[in-house]
């Protein structure tokens, strides 16, 4: 073994990885269940569970758990023998395999035993000391084997990682298509599936979903257009042109987004009201447009890397400042004119603070923030959770493909802003 | 002669001035005039004319009651002429306030008009006296989409932020010197003028309200580090997992944790907090698992919702620093990676010695921005569980997860505590500015806004 070398192997951590494999072989047979159960080993547990009259339907996962395990140690004792790409790749997929299903143990393994009357009232702490080196050894050497067959081993992490992840994604799904109602669900898949939440979402009379969509829809345009103008004419000017009172003007911006942002709701509250735009999505627009100009300083920076000198060429030839803002500067900031959009567009449909003030109860100017809000009350909370989960699907389905579409664009955004 | 037409300044102006540039002082635009802008020196005078009828009209009377925040408190009167008592409105200090403030601001924009139009009638007169062309008003509007396009283009923002941020803030900062709080409501009650009391009460009184001020404050503090860094951490652990060297599917895992971010924070994180409710799926399923016997409290007592809050800011954050550290990271120059490779360092060290300091250069000011956004990260927290577990040991409203902003808000929409809420307002102001402070002395990149050119 020694002195060989395979091309696409590191066999320097052959010989850990079958170490590894059997010490997750040992496992099998030591203790498994719990003290009150016996302490059987896998093995036997295995065996009582096929002879089990009543058994749950993932115990298969305790088999395929089992089968994988020994299976990865026959392969690796072959590829001791006579090691080569083929056998080792195919090792590593039984070794995932065999990975998996002892994760799969960490969830199901209280619902197994229990079923099939091995264990009451089981607990994961109290699992044998053979479940947990068998569960930590089918990782190492699951890591082993792939160190060996110089496969990135990032990719556990990421799978993992992953899982965690989407878990509230899906459920969040799955709850959208829940025919049962209500908060309070002892189970993690519905046991129906229905369409029908959205249906109620839209035709509810007492829940104008649909015209708060709408309006969140209204505000989120004009804001786009407008703030993305505003933004990008001021950080023109600050950006392209110097003149006395600029940095003071900066700082000036500075030092007012400094203060928290609703600390000054209340009073502009009694402005718009004094202006006659309470409750009325129109303010909403007004002020997101009116404060736009703070968020200038990403797309300054932006505007700051276009080289001085195509300016000074314009300007030799005859272009007004004008004229290089709108034929120059914007067509070559592309992606700083989408991330801006993409921001607003996003902020439009979860700001929340401002707009419940603003709108109190008038339920026909909602956004979906407020109104989705409304909606998980903890008055109104079981009453409505599987609409609130439709409400929140429909939201997010179209805003996560425009955000996965352009999410280069938002990258590029914001690896500009932090540029050295 | 060449020391007689050197530019003036606002002072010389007036000194060595003739005698329009002297009385333009006291009539705006009157230079001007003078020296051939007719239209844009009677537009100045036009303004001054306005703001002072303005003034003596309202404004003085604005101004004043501004200094007694109303007198009379709405309650009884005996009214003379029918002879009975009968309910009197009173002066509201709210609008009083509010509107004070108006004619303050409205004072300040016609200062900068008046500074604006004796500079502007200095420039005709240096134009005129060096012979150089005076622009007539056609040729100054002209002008507006060239060199002066800053007074295009930030026309509307000024405005803008002048109407519904500026002013609405300088009555919230004046509001911390008052006594506007739960007990002294307009329209039935005046508030008045205390001074520093409010700072006082939350900072040094040993009542409750600094009971809550500190510990509250020292939490936030926790918060934000806590947040900023494993966020930072683990977003760029994430990265480089992703981009390192053989991972296929790039973009697909990049996408797995961008959905998070695409999905609008409020439902994410509402979502997260009814899963994490005391019958929430999370505590079913660990149940159903057997990892535990019974249900966590996860938000419902002080340490685990702490701990719960910050995970689940984890949850949302990671992909935003991933998604950031990617562009960088591919910036970084591969040589220092390969001849690293070549004296045999690990993927460790060469983490700590290349990667690491690399990233922390570029990225200081984004962590600094990033710590004082979540100093003030008033979703995550608000919106998994409103700032809960409440408790007795704070002052009414505030609970243990409560950062200073959430605190703030809920001073303002449930107790009407707004001269607090003003006050902690203007707490966290100092905070930020500390904040902003340190990062401009230390970033080179905010310092030197020309470094790229």
């Amino acid at each position: 073994m020694k002195n060989k070398t395979v091309i696409g192997l590191r066999l320097e951590y052959f010989l850990r990885a079958l170490v590894a494999i059997i010490v997750g072989f040992v496992s099998l047979i030591l203790p498994f269940t719990s003290k009150e159960a016996g302490r059987k080993s896998m093995v036997s547990t295995a065996l009582s569970l096929l002879s089990a009259d009543n058994t749950a339907g993932v115990t298969f996962f305790l088999y395929l758990a089992l089968i994988f395990t020994i299976v990865s140690l026959a392969l690796g004792v072959i590829s001791y023998f006579k090691v080569g790409i083929k056998i080792v790749k195919a090792w590593m997929f039984v070794q995932i395999f065999a990975t998996f299903f002892w994760t799969t143990l960490l969830f199901a393994l209280k619902l197994i035993l229990e079923e099939a009357g091995i264990e009451d009232n089981f607990l994961l702490k109290s699992a044998g000391i053979g479940f947990w080196i068998g569960l930590l050894s089918a990782y190492i050497s699951l890591v082993f084997i792939m160190k060996l067959a110089e496969v990135n081993t990032g990719y556990i992490i990421l799978t993992i990682l992953g899982v965690m992840w989407m878990f509230p994604v899906f459920w969040i799904l799955l709850t959208s298509l829940r025919a049962e109602q209500g908060y309070y669900v002892g189970y993690f898949f519905p046991k129906h599936l229905t369409l029908k939440n959205f249906y109620d979402l839209f035709h509810n009379p007492t829940v104008p979903f649909g015209r708060w969509w709408l309006n969140t829809l209204i505000v989120a345009v004009c804001g786009c257009i407008l703030n993305t103008l505003i933004v990008l004419g001021t950080a023109f000017v600050l950006s392209r042109t110097r003149f006395t009172g600029r940095k003071q003007f900066m700082n000036i911006l500075m030092i007012i987004g400094m203060f928290p942002g609703f600390m000054s709701m209340i009073a502009l509250y009694n402005i718009l009201k004094g202006l006659g735009l309470n409750q009325s999505i129109g303010a909403l627009i007004v002020v997101g447009a009116a404060g736009a100009a703070m968020g200038y300083h990403i797309t300054k920076g932006y505007f700051d890397t276009i080289p001085k000198a195509i300016d000074e060429a314009a300007i030799i030839d005859g272009a007004s400042r004008l004229q290089i803002f709108t034929r120059i500067t914007i067509p070559l900031s592309k992606s700083i004119i989408v991330y801006q959009v993409l921001g607003t567009f996003l902020g439009a449909w979860s700001d929340y603070i401002f707009p419940r003030l603003l709108f109190g109860d008038r339920q026909s100017s909602y956004t979906v923030a407020v109104g989705l809000f409304w909606m998980t009350d903890f008055r109104r909370i079981d009453a409505y959770y599987t609409q609130f989960a439709a409400g929140a699907v429909v939201i997010a389905v179209p805003i996560v493909i425009l955000f996965i579409w352009l999410q280069r664009f938002y990258v590029e955004g914001l690896s500009g802003s932090v540029k050295g | 002669m060449d020391r007689e037409y050197k530019r003036r300044n606002f002072i010389t102006t007036f000194t060595k001035g003739d005698i329009f540039s002297k009385l333009s002082f006291l009539f705006c635009g009157l230079a001007n005039i003078r020296y051939g802008q007719v239209v844009k020196g009677l537009l100045f005078f036009l303004l001054e004319v306005s703001y002072f009828v303005f003034l003596f009209t309202t404004g003085i009377d604005l101004l004043h009651d501004l200094a007694t925040l109303g007198g009379h408190e709405q309650g009884m009167a005996f009214n003379e002429a029918l002879g009975i008592y009968e309910m009197q409105a009173g002066d509201n200090s709210m609008i009083i306030l509010l509107t004070g403030v108006v004619a303050i601001v409205v004072t300040i924009c016609f200062i900068a008009v008046w500074l604006f139009s004796i500079s502007s009638g200095e420039n005709a007169r240096f134009n005129h006296d060096q012979g150089h062309h005076v622009n007539s008003f056609i040729e100054d509007v002209k002008s507006l989409t060239n060199e002066n396009i800053r007074f295009l283009l930030l026309a509307i923002p000024v405005v803008g932020i002048l109407i519904f941020t500026f002013t609405p803030l300088i009555y919230m900062i004046l509001m911390a010197f008052t006594s506007y709080d739960n007990e002294h409501q307009p329209p039935g009650h005046l508030f008045d003028w205390v001074a520093l009391d409010n700072f006082k009460t939350l900072l040094l009184s040993s009542e409750k309200l600094s009971q809550t001020f500190w510990p509250v404050l020292g939490w936030t503090f926790i918060w934000g580090i806590c947040a900023t860094f494993s966020c930072y951490f683990g977003g760029m652990i994430l990265a480089m997992i992703i981009n390192s060297k053989g991972i296929r599917l790039k973009k697909f895992w990049r996408t797995i944790f961008v959905v998070t971010m695409g999905i609008p924070a409020f439902i994410s994180l509402k979502v997260v907090g009814t899963m994490l409710g005391e019958k929430g799926i999370f505590n079913v399923l660990i149940q159903k698992w057997g990892w535990t016997a019974s249900a966590v409290p996860f938000l419902t007592q002080a340490s685990y919702a702490r701990v719960s809050v910050i995970l689940v800011n984890f949850w949302i954050g990671v992909p935003v620093t991933m998604l950031m550290v990617s562009g960088i990271l591919m910036n970084i120059p591969t040589e220092f990676y390969e001849s690293a490779k070549i004296d045999g360092a690990s993927p460790f060290v060469i983490f700590r010695k290349i990667t690491f300091p690399y990233m922390l250069f570029i990225t200081t000011p984004y962590l600094i921005a990033n710590l004082i956004g979540n100093f003030n990260n008033f979703s995550a927290i608000y919106f998994i569980n409103s700032g809960g577990p409440m408790t007795l040991d704070y002052y009414k409203g505030a609970g243990k997860t409560d950062l200073l902003v959430t605190w703030l808000y809920k001073l303002t929409a449930d107790s009407n505590d707004y001269n607090l809420a003003a006050t902690i307002g203007i707490l966290i102001f100092i905070i930020s500015a500390t904040f902003t402070l340190i990062t401009f002395q230390r970033s080179g990149s905010m310092k030197n806004e020309e470094g790229f050119q």
